[in-house]
């Protein structure tokens, strides 16, 4: 048996995005200029980050598109997930720019209750990407199979939570405890921003491996909104952690 | 003001990644054992054949160039 059966049964990465498997058959026989490579995945990244502001701009100043913006961005992200990773290079961009006019608005509902929040959770979010980016690159943390087995189990644990405490708002009732402003509420709320700041890691190291490995160019794409995933993720995580501080 | 702050901020933040993105990750972490092995759920078909395929105990017979005929 193998000695990381659990990986086998339920997946390989935290990052939903990264549980499908990839034909990456062949990969040596793609041309040099049809392989994936750092500088294009971190190229194609900072343009979807472009588009996610752009969007928010938007969000910003049509806080109604809120909501619209949100569930299209929701669909593009299970298409791009579910349909096929070659396909990314046309629907990340679009999903970038729909997560930011849901993110903007967003920021906005958080603004009028909370003045400055914003600023302090956009700071928060790239100060995480930048230290993480910079503790990765000098092999400060260094993931293996076990960081992602546990990263991959508590995505999905939260992931379930979340869903089950959606599912109950329906019927009038919720679990309390993850939306409230008391200890607990915050603890679980730093626990949630760690484990979205850990999937940043993972997709660090899919990036930097798929560009070693040469994948097919499309995986740059595959790879940038993976990680725009993870990043909207972790805003709305840290947004959430700072209006339960605030509201104490 | 807000906005010009977040402008800031934004354009930093993208000139940071920009940068510290494109270098290449240290030896000490591209070149270790325990690296996860993104492309072995590829592999995962072709490891479960070896699994099932049958193992034949003994000493194996010996291919002579007279074997052909």
């Amino acid at each position: 048996m193998s000695k990381h059966s659990a990986l086998n049964t339920f997946g390989r990465s935290g990052n939903p995005a990264f549980t499908r498997n990839f034909n990456l058959a062949g990969a040596g026989d793609i041309a040099l200029e049809e392989r994936m490579t750092l500088d294009g995945a971190v190229n194609k990244t900072v343009i979807l980050l472009s588009l996610c502001f752009a969007g928010a701009f938007i969000g910003w100043n049509t806080p109604a598109l809120t909501m619209p913006a949100l569930i299209v961005g929701t669909v593009l992200s299970f298409v791009t997930i579910f349909r096929s990773p070659t396909k990314a290079g046309s629907t990340a961009p679009f999903y970038a720019a729909f997560q930011g006019v849901a993110l903007g608005g967003i920021t906005v509902f958080a603004e009028a209750q909370y003045p400055g929040i914003g600023i302090q959770a956009i700071g928060l979010t790239f100060g995480i990407l930048a230290s993480l980016l910079f503790c990765y690159k000098t092999g400060i943390i260094k993931p293996t199979e076990n960081f992602r087995l546990m990263i991959f189990s508590a995505t999905m644990g939260i992931g379930l939570l979340y869903l089950v405490s959606f599912v109950m708002s329906f019927f009038g009732s919720g679990i309390g405890f993850i939306h409230s402003n008391g200890l607990f509420g915050i603890g679980f709320s730093l626990f949630v921003v760690g484990i979205a700041a850990l999937n940043l890691v993972l997709d660090f190291d899919f990036i930097e491996e798929g560009a070693e490995q040469g994948l097919p160019k499309h995986m740059e794409w595959y790879g940038a909104f993976s990680l725009m995933v993870t990043l909207v993720w972790l805003y709305i995580e840290i947004l959430r952690l700072l209006m339960k501080l605030r509201s104490r | 003001m807000n906005t010009l702050i977040f402008g800031l901020i934004i354009i930093i933040s993208l000139f940071i990644f920009l940068k510290l993105g494109k270098i290449k990750a240290s030896k000490k972490q591209l070149n270790r054992d325990n690296r996860i092995k993104w492309r072995r759920n590829q592999n995962q078909s072709l490891n479960e054949d070896t699994d099932n395929s049958k193992i034949v105990e003994g000493k194996p017979a010996q291919i002579s160039d007279q074997s052909d005929e």
